[in-house]
């Protein structure tokens, strides 16, 4: 080892606290780049082998019922590869031990095991075997929420019929990696399942002998990419057979939610990292360049005998680069263990037969090199100073600086009145430009993570607020098998329990204006509802206009369409005729493309009298109220499916606001790393450079806790300073969050809370003043007789 | 704290001129203010020879020293070193020669503080491509056993030794002092000039020393007395005193 790298060493180990704030910085930065790249790419991995491995479709068409034999037509489109017919249907779900009826999708697979589209992977147990027909593979994690094993015996009410079926086995299946049920957004395995059964059982119990409701298919590549043209021809085929919807592998919402949360995570994989390998290089330059302040005197002797300023450039680089290694593998190894936490959290929301936490070397390289690469360039400035310094003018000690007024004396009644401490600390601030605008941007950042984690956790808590306390407010959603008149709704007010009982009516479509179209539903509501008041963005409830339709702007904006439009909907069901309705009303909504009419107008619309989809309910919480509540609707075979507003909000809770407030700390700390680090840091700095000052102070009879405030009250200036730059700062982060999240079916609310801002300027001082310790601990172990005695 | 090696010359050449310096002028520009530093300095310094350039604080002592060492470039004028005119040299051309060429000794040692005595001579005989060893070096000036010892843990005659070491394990024709006993007291700085004398007589090295102190002038073979940046006077010593009759 050459005699300047154990020069480094020693230099090394003798700044360590000072080193260690930046090298936190940089292995936050690696670990983040590591731990998201690595999470990216398992999820992105387990899809694509999932999807390979099960035949993930590439399409999905929705009808009421067509002949296999039909189908042929479908399959001979150009561009269609192959196709398989299914039957899927609703059904209720009646298990002994739990009280509520429980939702689920039947669909049908061959009796006899063959590779399918869509196929599925068998956990437990096994396939269909020939001793039975009412067998039944159940949903793996349902089947583990309710302790469903191969061999017991549930429950099923199908096509309105209560059947006692057999499982054989558990699976789960490409198609289902995401959970959800229709309309809802959150996986909630323990009221929703999957259920397959054997082909000529469900053609037996829906009576769809030698018909399909569904057809599924893959394309050949080149349609792949842009496959409408082709569903649309597919319609048109299907059109006599009721084609109830359609959709493309990118709209399908399992492959959606996977997609945009792998879209998301890629996202910040980018734009978390740079934010603290900038501040790292930011920080690590004025490391260096006091570093290089201060061997002047080394520096002219190193020159003066002989090094050239290669040798002396390569020599402070190193620094850097110690810096950008270090920081770089605690990058790797953070980032390693954080990689497997987060892949075994998505185990929660993503169902995948092989989900592991896989080293990627490339990723692993990547982030090294970024490491070094931002300590490189943190530490180029600091080092071209070395060469630059004359070795006669680097032997001679430094001139001093400019040590002029700043222009805050200039403001007399102001300046008269600081003490002088106040004037000590603003002239430093004001003449350290660099070091102050370094503290700053720091300190922004730093706020700006947090303010984004504050407002990630609001939003969260605001939309669950906002969507179950303000806009649906029914305990109980009763989901209709097919549309019913009135009675349905009258029936429903008879049920035990009911307090209040309101009409709704779903009908789902294409909204057409011009070239535009738009897959959704009209949610018709009765006048004086109660139970589902749409509200815009302000929270304020808007009144669904008794002609025409309200729409959401995100439709609006999809459709091109205006108030005083007449857009084209045409229903997925019933007659399926075109239907000219005006816009009446646009409104601004967070969830899904809401659109809703009055419905009394839009069974009109139906031609029907009075058309009711389903009914929301108002219920008396006693528990023996509920119980015999739960009990009649499991009888009901009217009733599709049943969402309980109580356990939906249970799932959010427990399912993402949990584990959003486990990320939100992570944030947290992190932010408080680059908080704590740059302010460390700079105090240090500025410490080593004033030792003589802070000395001269003790001799003069302040005590080192008066002379730690002077340097405490110069670190929480250029923070708070940072701190509420931060704020406008995280707000357009989050903004831009929120940008990336803006899809079909999710806009972000931007909420902004007086609590976030404190909590934010809180925890920057905290920060704050944690590193003062560090700095005071110095301040305590100063030995002033030395610091008076240093040469000049 | 002599050198003790026999086989050194004991009676150093005292011919051959190493470096002629020709109308060297340097100027400084302090804001509007151009402060001449040295004026016209014209002198040959010759082989084997204890000079010893004398002048109060703003005489141009250590202008001549930097320009010498190749630290800092003249105004304008000549700076002959062999056959290289330092004056026009590359920077590149110019840390060759400190490196190969010339060895400094500073009035505060100048040594790394965190890098020990051993250490601090490897600095330089890291870079040589003919060094002395670091022991032998260290040798040299008499501080053989506390070779492990940082900056810290040594006085400063001590830490002067070092920087001795340092400047003689390159093994350099030219060793420029600047103010070598300057820190020391009295005692100790008559040690260090022993040393210097030393490595004049014994080692046969041109040896210059820059200082204020008249006595110092005593030992050397030749004296040049600089005020405001000229030279006022040039003082042969037929016969330079032993450092340990000098006092001041």
């Amino acid at each position: 080892m050459s005699v300047l790298d154990r020069k480094l060493l020693r230099e090394v180990r003798g700044s360590r606290w000072l080193l260690l704030a930046i090298i936190s910085i940089v292995g936050v930065g690696v670990m983040m780049f590591v731990y998201m790249r690595s999470a990216y790419f398992n999820l992105s991995r387990a899809r694509d082998q999932y999807y390979v491995q099960g035949r993930m479709a590439d399409f999905w068409i929705d009808v009421k019922k067509v002949p296999v034999s039909d189908l042929k037509a479908v399959a001979e489109l150009p561009g269609v590869s192959e196709i398989r017919s299914r039957i899927q249907f609703m059904a209720t779900v009646d298990l002994e031990d739990v009280a509520e009826p429980l939702n689920g999708l039947v669909l049908s697979l061959p009796d006899r095991q063959q590779p399918v589209i869509n196929d599925i992977v068998l956990r437990q147990g096994g396939y269909f075997s020939d001793r039975r027909a009412e067998e039944v593979i159940v949903n793996d994690t349902f089947a583990r929420k309710h302790h469903i094993h191969p061999g017991d015996w549930i429950n099923l009410v199908l096509n309105n019929r209560r059947q006692e079926l057999y499982v054989v086995g558990t699976a789960i299946s490409c198609e289902y990696v995401y959970l959800v049920s229709a309309g809802v957004f959150v996986p909630d395995p323990e009221h929703f399942g999957v259920f397959y059964l054997k082909h000529s059982y469900a053609e037996e119990v829906f009576d769809m002998s030698g018909a399909a409701s569904q057809i599924v298919g893959i394309l050949a590549p080149e349609v792949r990419e842009h496959p409408q043209a082709l569903l649309d021809q597919a319609e048109r085929v299907l059109e006599p057979y009721g084609v109830l919807n359609k959709f493309a592998r990118r709209d399908q919402p399992s492959n959606r939610f996977l997609s945009d949360e792998i879209h998301g995570i890629g996202t910040f994989a980018t734009i978390l990292p740079i934010m603290f390998l900038a501040v790292a290089a930011l920080v690590l330059n004025v490391f260096i360049s006091r570093l290089v302040e201060q061997q002047r005197t080394v520096i002219g002797t190193l020159k003066a005998i002989g090094y050239g300023d290669r040798a002396l450039l390569t020599h402070y680089l190193k620094y850097g680069l110690a810096v950008g290694l270090c920081g770089g593998l605690a990058g790797w190894l953070g980032g390693y263990l954080m990689a497997n936490w987060v892949t075994s959290m998505y185990k929660n929301f993503f169902e995948f037969p092989d989900l592991n936490n896989i080293v990627y070397p490339g990723t692993y390289i990547a982030a090294l090199g970024i490491s070094l690469l931002c300590a490189l360039i943190g530490s180029l400035r600091g080092a071209r100073l070395a060469i630059r310094l004359q070795p006669a003018e680097a032997m001679r000690a430094r001139p001093p600086g400019v040590a002029g007024a700043v222009f805050l004396e200039r403001i007399g009644w102001f300046w008269r009145r600081l003490s002088f401490g106040w004037r000590m600390v603003l002239r430093l601030v004001i003449r350290n430009r660099l070091r102050t605008a370094v503290g700053i941007f720091a300190a922004a950042m730093g706020a700006g993570l947090l303010v984004c984690a504050f407002m990630l956790s609001s939003a969260m808590q605001f939309l669950m607020h906002f969507q179950y306390d303000l806009v649906n407010r029914a305990d109980v959603d009763l989901s209709l098998r097919d549309d019913h008149s009135g009675l349905a709704l009258a029936e429903a007010r008879q049920l035990p329990a009911v307090d209040a009982a309101e009409p709704l009516l779903a009908v789902g479509g294409t909204f057409w204006h011009g070239p535009y179209q738009r897959k959704g539903a009209i949610t018709g509501l009765s006048q004086n509802a109660k139970l589902t008041i749409p509200r815009d963005t302000a929270g304020d409830p808007l009144s669904v206009p008794p002609l025409g339709l309200m729409i959401s702007h995100k439709l609006a904006d999809l459709l091109h369409a205006q108030v005083g439009d007449t857009i084209t909907f045409r229903p997925s069901r019933g007659l399926q005729q075109w239907l000219e309705v005006p816009v009446t009303k646009i409104a601004d909504e967070y969830i899904g493309l809401s659109t809703y009419a009055d419905i009394d107008y839009l069974s009109h619309l139906l031609g029907e009298e009075f058309a009711v989809s389903g009914v929301q309910l108002k219920t008396n919480p006693k528990p023996t109220e509920q119980a015999a509540l739960n009990a009649e609707l499991k009888r009901l075979p009217a009733v599709q499916a049943v969402n309980r507003r109580e356990d939906v909000i249970h799932n959010l809770k427990a399912n993402y606001i949990d584990v959003q407030k486990i990320f939100i700390t992570i944030l947290v700390l992190f932010a408080g790393v680059i908080f704590f680090g740059s302010i460390l840091n700079a105090a240090l700095i500025g410490l080593a450079e004033r030792r003589r000052e802070a000395a001269t102070l003790l001799v003069l009879g302040y005590s080192r806790w008066q002379v730690g405030g002077l340097f405490l009250r110069e670190s929480m200036l250029v923070t708070l300073c940072g701190t509420l730059c931060g704020l406008p700062l995280g707000y357009l982060l989050t903004w831009s969050i929120s940008l990336a999240y803006d899809t079909e079916m999710f806009r972000f609310p931007l909420v902004l809370s007086a609590g976030t801002l404190a909590n934010t300027v809180g925890l920057a001082v905290l920060f704050g003043l944690l590193a003062h310790l560090g700095v005071q601990r110095s301040i305590h172990k100063l030995d002033w007789l030395d610091a008076l005695n240093v040469k000049e | 704290m002599t050198i003790p090696s026999a086989d050194l010359t004991t009676d150093p050449p005292q011919h051959g001129v190493l470096m002629r310096l020709r109308h060297v002028n340097r100027t400084f520009q302090m804001g509007e203010v151009a402060v001449v530093a040295l004026a016209d300095f014209t002198l040959d310094v010759y082989r084997g020879e204890l000079l010893v350039l004398l002048g109060p604080s703003g005489s141009g002592k250590t202008t001549i020293l930097n320009i010498m060492g190749g630290l800092d470039h003249p105004t304008s004028g000549e700076v002959w070193y062999g056959d290289e005119d330092l004056a026009k040299a590359t920077p590149k051309q110019l840390t060759r020669y400190r490196r190969e060429s010339v060895g400094f000794v500073f009035q505060f040692y100048n040594l790394v503080p965190t890098l020990t005595a051993r250490e601090n001579v490897m600095v330089a005989t890291e870079l040589s491509r003919e060094p002395i060893s670091v022991e032998e070096s260290l040798g040299l000036v008499g501080l053989g056993e506390r070779l492990d010892h940082f900056p810290a843990q040594l006085s400063g005659g001590e830490q002067q030794r070092v920087a001795i070491a340092r400047a003689l394990a390159k093994n350099p024709e030219l060793l420029l002092c600047d103010e070598p006993t300057g820190a020391l007291d009295f005692e100790t700085g008559k040690r260090a000039l022993r040393l210097l004398v030393d490595v004049t007589r014994k080692l046969g090295k041109t040896v210059l020393v820059i200082t204020h102190n008249t006595a110092i002038a005593e030992v050397a073979d030749r004296v040049v007395h600089l005020r405001s940046g000229n030279m006022v006077s040039l003082e042969v010593n037929a016969t330079p005193k032993p450092p340990e009759e000098i006092l001041w």
